[in-house]
């Protein structure tokens, strides 16, 4: 098998494996500017800030547009910002020049309004395309790729066909230079000993324990929070030990570098290959963005019941149950269930699929119905109240 | 009918379809080896589990490798392992979830 794949440099030294405009709607009313910009720039995706104009309180999710925006698969940026709100473009669009890239600021109040806005914007992404443009792919180290992996709509095939086999690819893929990664630690509950065996030292075993706990705390605020569904109990989840460990399958078997943060204080990103758990919340739309903002220019998507799609980070869905292999699906994993396939022979499948789509090959859903590009950011309210400190 | 043995560890294997009582199970390995045959004790529904040893009250069961949680009463082979006869040692399912899963699943006791 080929170690390498065919990425687009970037002049900090990373590879993407898309080539991106990203334009930002740093403030929600800019939201119609940016997608009015977007519609004349092919290639372009639009990331809204839907909370507020406000920056106090926010700094978490303002957090995730800078990072993403200086994503690999990120060539250019321009950031609208309306010009009465109180977060400067500059926040965004400074890191981007800083890795080497161009990136523009817009402030409609400063730039006679909506519609000379709309007009200059297309000026400024166009020129931001035509850099893209000029950019070729070239051979690119495995080492270059960081890659997420996330369950979403979970069943019965999850844990033994999906999450085994991304497990297993994850295995593979670290095993040729790559960094894996997953989130959703409130659903590795119970998961904890098994994963501070695999730590690479006692700091990262703490952080297991205690970031596990503290979203447990977060999400279990009122008694009696549902953990598990009837459902699941009737699909043949027994305990909730056994509903994490199958989620945990996901995460291979190879030993944790690091649990890497995401707050208004840290956005922790994987330094070595190797195997990764993240803050990355269990929500689909947050999630894709969380893990772009970590620097994962892929997803691999376990999916019991559903087609999820992200516009930044390409996502590759593998399931498990027949009554789901449609054409959104990438790569079909039934055989497990039917004892006609092996986990690591669709593990062999996967790792092919993510080095085809590393380079250039689109998925299934690839420029189809794109999930919201959603920012989910902790309630920092909630936080202060539960005195979850992040320093 | 088969059910996979996820880890060489394990006391149960999870159904690959639904079986009845009195119905032989093939027990497949991961690599869809055959390394078994277990006679059901009772109906168990697809992605549940059935027991390969027997099962002392108290004891860890473990399912692909690891274990889901501890046995509440003796286990037979070939029963099914579940909600009836195991207990989580993180967080319990309340009691009144617990029957009520048993009555939708019908689980004979």
């Amino acid at each position: 098998m080929t170690a390498t794949f065919q990425g687009y440099p970037r002049p900090n030294g990373t590879f993407g494996i898309r080539n991106n405009i990203m334009i930002v709607a740093i403030d929600e009313c800019c939201e119609g500017i940016a997608r009015n910009i977007s519609k004349e720039i092919e290639g372009s995706v639009v990331v809204t800030n839907h909370y507020t104009c406000m920056y106090g309180g926010n700094e978490e999710m303002i957090g995730t547009i800078i990072h993403t925006a200086i994503n690999p698969n990120i060539a250019g940026v321009l950031v609208i910002a309306m010009g009465c709100g109180s977060i400067d473009p500059e926040l965004v669009s400074a890191p981007v020049r800083e890795v080497g890239l161009p990136a523009h600021s817009l402030t409609v109040i400063k730039n006679k309004g909506t519609v000379e806005t709309i007009k200059d914007g297309i000026a400024l992404a166009k020129e931001l395309k035509t850099y893209a443009d000029s950019v070729e792919r070239v051979e690119a180290p495995v080492s270059a790729l960081k890659i997420a992996i996330k369950c979403g709509g979970s069943d019965t095939s999850s844990g033994i066909a999906s999450n085994p086999s991304a497990g297993a690819a994850a295995d593979k893929l670290i095993d040729l230079g790559a960094a894996c990664m997953a989130g959703e630690l409130l659903e590795l509950l119970g998961c904890e000993d098994i994963l501070k065996e695999r730590a690479v030292n006692d700091e990262v075993r703490v952080k297991i324990d205690r970031l596990i706990s503290e979203d447990l705390a977060r999400w279990h605020v009122i008694e009696g929070t549902e953990t598990m569904s009837i459902g699941n109990s009737v699909g043949g989840l027994t305990t909730i030990d056994e509903k994490s460990q199958g989620a945990m399958h996901k995460t291979g078997s190879r030993p944790i570098q690091d649990v890497l943060r995401i707050n208004h204080i840290h956005r922790e990103k994987p330094t070595v290959p190797g195997f990764y758990l993240t803050e990355a919340t269990m929500l689909c739309g947050g999630a894709a963005m969380h893990f772009a903002s970590l620097g994962a220019q892929l997803i691999i998507w376990t999916a019991g019941a559903a087609g999820f799609n992200n516009s930044i980070v390409p996502v590759i869905r593998v399931s498990g149950n027949s009554s789901m292999i449609t054409a959104d699906m990438d790569i079909n994993a039934c055989g497990i269930m039917s004892a006609t396939d092996t986990i690591n022979n669709v593990s062999d499948k996967i790792v092919e699929k993510v080095l085809d789509v590393a380079s250039g090959a689109p998925t299934n859903l690839e420029g189809i119905g794109y999930a919201y590009a959603s920012l989910y950011q902790k309630d920092q309210r909630l936080e202060h109240l539960l005195q979850i400190c992040p320093a | 009918m088969k059910a996979i043995k996820l880890s060489h560890l394990d006391t149960v294997a999870t159904l690959l379809g639904d079986v009845e009582k009195n119905q032989v199970v093939e027990i497949i390995s991961a690599d869809n080896e055959i390394i078994a045959e277990i006679t059901t004790l009772q109906a168990i529904t697809f992605g549940n589990k059935i027991a390969l040893a027997e099962i002392n009250d108290g004891e860890h069961i473990y399912k692909a490798g690891h274990s889901i949680g501890k046995s509440i009463v003796e286990i037979p082979v070939g029963q099914l392992v579940h909600v009836q006869n195991v207990r989580s040692e993180r967080l319990d399912i309340p009691a009144s979830i617990i029957e009520e899963i048993i009555k939708q699943m019908g689980i004979e006791q």
